[in-house]
């Protein structure tokens, strides 16, 4: 005969290791959520930031310069030339949408007088 | 003597759940499925009207305008079939359009908020009263989609905007201890110039980690941790799967629009100030008349609460509500409780201002 009630369960190491895993989890992330949210954490993301884009910066830009160097020789076209046609390409497509929304309001009016003349006829 | 033996079964289960999660995490599940078309593009820009279910009859009489933030796509307003907060309105009788702003290219670094606003949104606006023969409508703007639709309603509000609901909308940036982000952004630790001299665009990698990084436990380990746990649910992993497809697909931001929002808004909160110039024309929220509902997320840590109670304080409109949620900034539309909570609110609050 058991002393143990007979709802207990029995002993699961694996929920127990779960329980204490979330428990950890959720202390680690309130540390790391007020680490975050510190001026130490904003200077020292912002200094490696600012480190790394101005180390790559001359490599870049001799990239750059190689690139369209090359593209021009070969008579090809360089990411300006794409950069001017696309915003071409938009300005036509404004004046499209301007042509578009004259057609709208013509096609409205047209509407509008024709029930006028029928009410009138009518 | 015996060996250490294994069940065949806890083999075949143990190779099912490791099937599933090569599969979650290396394929992208098919999210905003809900029937649409295109009705208007310009450059990356489209809008889109979602194909009515209810008989013209039935229907509200006033459209709605769904606009989205710049750096995410909008999918998360259409996540999967059943829960999908357009299906749902769509149901519900709306003649619902989305704005969807696409991915900027390296040839639109210099759009700003002032492109947006005062030159896509007003021609997307035409096309939406032409198409749903309605000259008032409603807006509904969500995150950075919030900025530019309270932008448009205190710079256009003779222009039919009958309904403006604001969700967890970033547009007060005085409280910097209360505001991550702004820490983050401060002009003494974060030189946006360098950023945008490199990258022309602010890169949708840099944003997928400030976003993450404000919670970098629960989205790089707690995340993946409940995905093990929850393996052998299908429900659970189905909604995990679709919402993981649209985290992990963001876009970049415009150089010229990201300028702005660090340097006029993270940095010397214009907006809220009343010197935000846009195309010279000085937004003042004060002018906004539109009947005005602003949504609250109480656990939002992307776009903390006092970012978005003062619009309701400044507003010039004269029916306002403040509906504050418990959950998180995108929890609250594309959660588990969204559909109970969030989506009937904005139904009931809109149906009325509908007719």
């Amino acid at each position: 005969m058991s002393d143990k009630p007979e709802s207990s369960k029995p002993f699961d190491p694996l929920e127990a290791w779960k329980n204490m895993r979330d428990a950890s989890l959720e202390a680690w992330a309130k540390v790391m959520t007020e680490a975050v949210n510190t001026d130490a954490y904003a200077s020292a993301t912002g200094a490696m930031l600012n480190m790394s884009l101005s180390a790559s910066a001359p490599f870049r830009e001799a990239l750059q310069k190689s690139m369209v160097q090359a593209l021009q020789q070969m008579g090809l076209p360089t990411r300006a030339d794409f950069e001017s046609l696309a915003e071409r390409m938009t300005n036509l497509e404004m004046r499209l949408d301007d042509i578009d929304a004259k057609l709208d309001l013509l096609t409205r009016t047209r509407a509008a007088s024709s029930t006028r003349r029928k009410a009138k006829s009518a | 003597m015996t060996g250490f033996q294994v069940a065949p079964e806890a083999i075949a289960q143990a190779e099912e759940r490791l099937r599933r999660l090569t599969q979650v995490l290396t394929t992208r599940a098919a999210i905003a499925q809900t029937p649409k078309q295109v009705i208007w593009t310009l450059n990356k820009a489209k809008l889109y009207r979602y194909v009515p279910v209810v008989s013209a009859e039935k229907r509200h009489r006033l459209p709605l305008l769904l606009v989205f933030a710049l750096m995410n796509r909008p999918h998360i307003l259409d996540l999967r079939p059943g829960h999908s907060f357009v299906e749902f309105m769509i149901h519900k009788g709306y003649d619902v359009y989305l704005l969807d702003w696409g991915s900027p290219g390296l040839e639109d670094r210099h759009l700003k908020f002032d492109d947006y606003t005062l030159e896509y949104m007003p021609r997307a606006i035409r096309k939406l009263k032409a198409v749903s023969g309605c000259e008032e409508f409603s807006l509904l703007g969500w995150c950075i989609g919030a900025i530019l639709t309270t932008a448009y309603a205190a710079l256009r509000p003779d222009d039919g905007l009958r309904n403006l609901i604001l969700l967890t909308a970033p547009l007060d940036f005085s409280n910097k201890d209360g505001i991550t982000f702004a820490k983050w952004t401060d002009k003494n630790y974060f030189d946006v110039e360098k950023i945008l001299a490199a990258f022309g665009n602010m890169p949708p990698e840099m944003i997928e980690y400030g976003a993450k990084a404000l919670r970098p436990v629960e989205n790089y380990i707690g995340n993946y941790v409940r995905l093990w746990d929850n393996l052998d649910d299908p429900h659970v992993v189905e909604a995990w799967h679709a919402m993981h497809t649209w985290v992990t697909d963001n876009i970049p931001m415009a150089g010229a629009t990201f300028r702005q929002l660090i340097v006029d808004l993270y940095q010397n909160n214009r907006l809220m100030q009343g010197t935000w110039t846009l195309r010279g024309e000085r937004v003042d929220v004060r002018r906004i008349r539109a009947n005005l509902m602003t949504v609250i997320a109480e656990g939002d840590h992307i776009t903390p609460s006092c970012q978005s109670e003062s619009i309701h304080e400044k507003a010039g409109s004269r029916d306002k509500e403040l509906f504050r949620i418990p959950g998180g900034h995108i929890g609250i539309m594309a959660g588990s409780g969204a559909s109970k909570q969030t989506w009937p609110h904005i139904d009931a609050w809109l149906g009325k201002r509908s007719a």
